[in-house]
């Protein structure tokens, strides 16, 4: 090799070696002291090296290496950087290249330097800046966690002042929430209106607090004129939730207001049919019934699932959005998981939920 | 001496040179100084009377910088899935990465990091995030590079398994 590409290799920190055989190689350039750290011994050029085993790094590219070196007209292949650390303890980052040159099998092994660095700082500042991002992110999501759990605690707080019934503070009123949340989340809802409908719900009937109760409470069938007084709660709770221009809240008025419609037009209190009942609404139709047909209620026993969903098939297309309740059917078993996490101990019910009645 | 190798995989900044700066010199660091290329470390254990050389393989983490080089992880018999407990995304990328790695080397043993642990304060998972995963059969353990929590464990789990595994294809160093 002439004397001026000699010393050029050693101003870029490169060692260039010929293969001989799978094992020797011919170091064409100068030693550097960084190339003998890698070697078992100090070495010198000319000198035949096995460089075997002398780095799980570079054994690992004599594997594609030597693939290039088989194919005389086969792309030169970059192993990327590396890192070592040499004698005294110091890192120092390798790369190394498999080159075919002039019928020549040939190694090159470079030091990287600035450029290196400079790679590193610009990986290093971007990841920083992910890492940030991601930071922020995250603190953003935590607090608008916080902000939904007190309006939850804050919705749950106003339900049990306003002493509609215990029971709707209760276990309920939550897996009313959470299958709804459930249900508009299989139906491709945003993230923000899940949660808005999860603390909604429950608000439904927030309107009986306005239900005497002589009516409320009673513990038998209702008369045609106090069902009517009854199914006025919807109108009540509507006006209780009007006017707001908080997100929640319109979207609990449309809950409370239409949660009694139904598909087929024959619902109360306004008698709005298929799509012109909240999806909200719709969604939440579904949860009521089919909580209060698998629980106990004082005027009935708990419904086997079976039966209940048989009860609630029967009303699917007529009580209930029929696209709404397949849904609702696919999830099934993540609402069995709903129930079992959200218990109720005893639940009286009013008459109102006297849904195998209203079916 | 049997010497195996382990890939240290998971996003950037979860920690993986972290854990494995802990289990070699028993040494950590705050400072975050990202890897770029490749590092390989080394570790002796015994396992069941045997003694086994982990070569022990840091790789840049993956992300939209940087992609794992299939070529860089042939020949492993293991590796060392790490997420940082912190920060949800990064449990994400390592479920996702599991699926990039098995698809380029096949069903072999690994062991789940969720590093980090002793940040429970800004602890991102829920207990069912990692009940999904150990209902798999995955093994998970919880870490910290920072106070050794898990670092021997994860590892140690990891080798017993590939020395129980006898039908891995793998190169062997020795
Ligand atoms: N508190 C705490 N910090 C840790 C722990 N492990 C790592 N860190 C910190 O997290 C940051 C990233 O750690 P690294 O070990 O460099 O992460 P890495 O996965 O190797 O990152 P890349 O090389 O960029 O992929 C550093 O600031 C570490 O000090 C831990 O267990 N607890
Ligand atoms: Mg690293």
């Amino acid at each position: 090799m002439p004397d001026t590409l000699f010393s050029l290799y050693s101003t870029l920190q490169t060692v260039v070696l010929e293969r001989q055989d799978d094992t020797r190689f011919i170091l064409l350039t100068e030693s550097t002291p960084w190339f003998c750290d890698l070697l078992p011994k100090a070495c010198v050029a000319r000198e035949t090296l096995v460089l075997q085993g002398i780095s799980p790094f570079l054994d690992n590219f004599f594997f594609d290496a030597n693939e290039v070196w088989s194919d005389q007209n086969a792309e030169p292949l970059c192993s990327g950087p590396w890192v070592e650390v040499n004698s005294e303890g110091m890192e120092i980052a390798l790369q190394a290249d498999a080159i075919n040159q002039a019928g020549k099998c040939l190694l090159l092994i470079q030091k990287l330097g600035q450029s290196y660095e400079h790679q590193v700082n610009i990986l290093q500042a971007a990841r920083q800046n992910l890492l940030t991002r991601e930071h922020l992110e995250a603190e953003i999501h935590k607090r608008t966690e916080q902000i939904r759990l007190r309006e939850e605690e804050i919705a749950m707080r106003l339900l049990a002042a306003s002493g509609v019934r215990d029971e709707e503070t209760g276990a309920h009123v939550r897996r009313i929430g959470m299958y709804s949340a459930a249900i508009a989340d299989s139906l491709g809802w945003d993230q923000l209106n899940i949660d808005e409908i999860r603390v909604a719900a429950p608000m439904h009937d927030i309107g009986k607090i306005g239900i005497p109760d002589n009516i409320l409470l009673k513990p038998a069938k209702l008369t045609s004129e106090e069902y009517s007084i009854m199914q006025g709660h919807a109108e009540i709770g509507a006006n209780m939730l009007d006017g707001s221009d908080i997100p929640l809240l319109i979207m609990a008025r449309d809950i409370a207001y239409c949660h009694h419609e139904r598909w087929d037009g024959r619902g109360y209190p306004r008698g709005l049919a298929g799509s012109d009942i909240p999806e909200s609404a719709r969604i939440v139709a579904i949860a009521d019934v089919y909580d209060a047909l698998v629980h106990q209620r004082i005027y009935k026993p708990a419904f086997p699932e079976a039966h209940a969903i048989e009860l609630m098939t029967n009303q699917s297309g007529s009580y209930f959005d029929p696209d709404i309740f397949s849904v609702f059917i696919e999830l099934l078993p993540e609402i069995r998981r709903i129930r079992e996490e959200i218990r109720e101990n005893a639940y009286s019910g009013t008459p109102d939920d006297h849904y195998p009645y209203v079916l | 001496m049997i010497q195996k190798k382990i890939c240290m995989v998971g996003t950037f900044a979860v920690g993986k040179t972290s854990l494995v700066r802990r289990y070699v010199s028993s040494l950590f660091s705050e400072k975050y100084l990202t890897t770029v290329g490749v590092k390989i470390d080394k570790k002796t254990l015994t396992v069941d009377n045997e003694e086994v050389m982990l070569m022990l393989w840091d790789l840049a983490g993956e992300d939209e910088f940087c992609e794992i080089r299939p070529s860089y992880v042939r020949g492993s018999s293991g590796y060392l899935l790490v997420c940082d407990g912190t920060r949800k995304m990064s449990f994400e990328d390592a479920i996702c990465l599991h699926g990039k790695i098995s698809g380029i080397l096949g069903d072999i043993p690994f062991v789940m990091a969720i590093n980090k642990h002793d940040l429970k304060d800004d602890w991102a998972l829920s207990d069912s995030d990692v009940q999904k995963l150990k209902a798999q059969g995955w093994q998970v353990v919880l870490t910290s590079a920072k106070t050794g929590e898990g670092v021997e464990q994860a590892f140690k789990l990891l080798a017993e398994q590939i020395m129980k595994q006898n039908n891995t294809p793998q190169r062997e160093y020795s």
